[in-house]
């Protein structure tokens, strides 16, 4: 598990990481409620966004690996191509999931109104999930670090944007709506509502599982590509 | 015993062949001067005998073991120093040579004692707690180094291992490198400067366009030259001479022009230099003349018909 060691220690090694992995999903425990939209207090809407953000950040440390050449170096030692990527993808599954038991945790503690807790932390780990094998597929068809964080941050603030986590999907016109479908931000947001409006339990599993298939897909596009 | 051996192996690139049916053999002990300009194919064929690169054809053999060449215990044997500096950035130089001493399975106590002879070994003790993002180009050069030294490697491979860093540090590079060879590393170390094979090859293979154009010790290679004699002309226009009359002269072998140098290859003892010079005073100013014993580059230019250091960052 020496890999595994060595890239939580990275991760939390640059202080702008550190500030996404600490700072950002305190302060979504203490933001306020909406009126009557988003379905929870807004830091929990939110904290998709911060996920997106936090998933892409860890990403890129793969990259750099690939960019500075120690992928090249690791596949001359024992070690397989494999073996690498799950320990990467653990390590940061594991930052994530801390992360939002923190958000889901501090929430309850602070008292914020989040109807079920523990569907809402499963929510958050599934959006973690498809997050995280969404920034691995990105990575892997980009070759300039800069680039692919540039070109993802736009991508995340749209896809927030039209999933409705932003702004509630209902303003929009109806072909954005049928469109929004497709991003996984969109099945975000129905998490939320689900959860808000006290939906049956097999609705929360049915959103949850789309956004492991969206995890696996990805997985399989950003795997599949190896990185050297 | 031979560690590393190619038999003709191929690797194309589109129509272009960057190994082109190569033959190597390194054997235990020595170390192999991988001599060529760049994009002669020397990092193709470190990439290609690592392992990193799959090749068309041909056979690849690492410690007496053809078949499965690559496996992990073959790869506990091999260390690999990048032409990238392949450090990390954010961790320590201790951190990050535990990280490469780890994925070679080494534990504890025993992790600890290398990292701090890899440390101790490139001159880098001092700053073991520092992270390379402060380092200057040769330090980070030399704890590149160190990552592929950990696992105490029989075979280290060294891909232009001094490129872009200060006279110091390179020479502390090059002693580091003849002090891996006393205690019985074999090292295959490739380059574009001749002066650094010079300095330290057993043995020396020189690559042009993917094929093993000739190899052997630096004295025998100079050896295949010596009957020749290399004179340099300082001109003040070198585009005015007519190169074609120059080599039309008796006993000339080659002429070629680097900025304001013409160099002329001509057998020795010809006793054509007036000539020459007439010829070349005809039609510019002659700053200054050099008559050089052979080294490694007439070698190379004898062979190739190029120099060396001309084709620097050409592809």
């Amino acid at each position: 598990m020496t890999i595994f060691y060595f890239t939580l220690k990275r991760s939390f090694a640059n202080l702008a990481n550190l500030i996404f992995l600490t700072a950002a999903p305190i302060a979504c425990i203490f933001l306020p409620a909406g009126e009557g939209w988003p379905p929870l207090a807004y830091g929990y809407a939110y904290f998709g966004i911060v996920i997106l953000f936090v998933a892409i950040r860890l990403a890129q440390i793969m990259m750099e690996d690939r960019v500075k050449g120690i992928l090249k170096r690791l596949s001359v030692a024992p070690v397989r191509y494999f073996s690498y990527l799950g320990q990467h993808l653990l390590a940061y599954a594991v930052i994530l999931i801390l992360q939002s038991a923190v958000v889901v945790l501090g929430g309850w503690i602070a008292g914020q109104e989040l109807h079920r807790p523990w569907a809402l932390f499963a929510l958050y780990v599934s959006f973690s999930f498809a997050a995280l094998a969404m920034a691995l597929a990105w990575i892997s068809v980009f070759r300039s670090k800069d680039a692919a964080f540039l070109f993802y941050m736009s991508l995340i603030v749209l896809a927030a944007l039209l999933g409705g986590i932003i702004l509630p999907l209902e303003i929009f016109p109806d072909l954005l709506r049928r469109i929004a479908v497709i991003l996984p931000t969109f099945w975000f947001a129905e998490g939320l509502k689900s959860i808000a409006s006290a939906q049956p339990f097999a609705d929360n599993v049915r959103i949850n599982a789309t956004l492991c298939l969206y995890a696996l897909v990805f997985l399989v596009l950003g795997s599949t590509r190896r990185m050297q | 015993m031979t560690l590393a051996s190619m038999q003709s192996v191929l690797k194309r690139y589109g129509s272009c062949a960057a190994l082109d049916y190569i033959d190597l053999e390194i054997h235990e002990g020595e170390i192999v001067g991988l001599l060529g300009p760049n994009g002669a194919g020397k990092t193709t064929l470190i990439q290609a005998l690592t392992g990193i690169l799959p090749v068309d054809q041909g056979r690849i053999s690492l410690f007496g073991d053809s078949r499965n060449p690559f496996s992990d215990a073959n790869k506990q044997k091999l260390g690999l120093v990048t032409q990238e500096i392949a450090v990390f950035e954010e961790l320590t130089a201790k951190e990050g040579l535990e990280f490469f001493a780890g994925i070679y399975g080494l534990r504890r106590e025993e992790k600890k004692k290398r990292v701090a002879e890899a440390l101790e070994f490139v001159g880098l003790s001092a700053y073991a707690n520092k992270v390379p993002h402060k380092f200057s180009g040769g330090m980070k050069r030399r704890l590149n180094i160190a990552c592929a030294l950990t696992h105490r490697p029989r075979l280290l491979i060294m891909d232009e291992p001094t490129v872009g860093i200060d006279p110091q540090s390179r020479n502390h590079i090059l002693e580091s490198v003849q002090k891996l060879r006393e205690q019985g590393t074999t090292i295959l170390y490739t380059t574009h400067c001749m002066e650094e094979v010079q300095e330290i090859a057993s043995r020396v293979v020189i690559l042009d366009q993917g094929q093993v154009v000739k190899e052997g010790t630096v004295q025998q290679l100079i050896e295949t030259v010596r009957h020749e004699e290399t004179i340099i002309f300082d001109v003040a226009d070198p585009l005015g001479i007519p190169l074609r009359q120059v080599e039309s002269i008796a006993g000339v072998s080659q002429v070629s022009v680097s900025g304001s140098r013409i160099t002329v290859i001509s057998a020795a003892g010809a006793g054509n230099l007036d000539r020459i010079l007439s010829v070349v005073q005809q039609h510019s100013g002659v700053l200054g003349i050099q008559a050089d014993k052979p080294n490694l580059e007439d070698v190379f230019l004898t062979l190739t018909g190029k120099q060396l250091r001309d084709r620097e960052g050409s592809r």
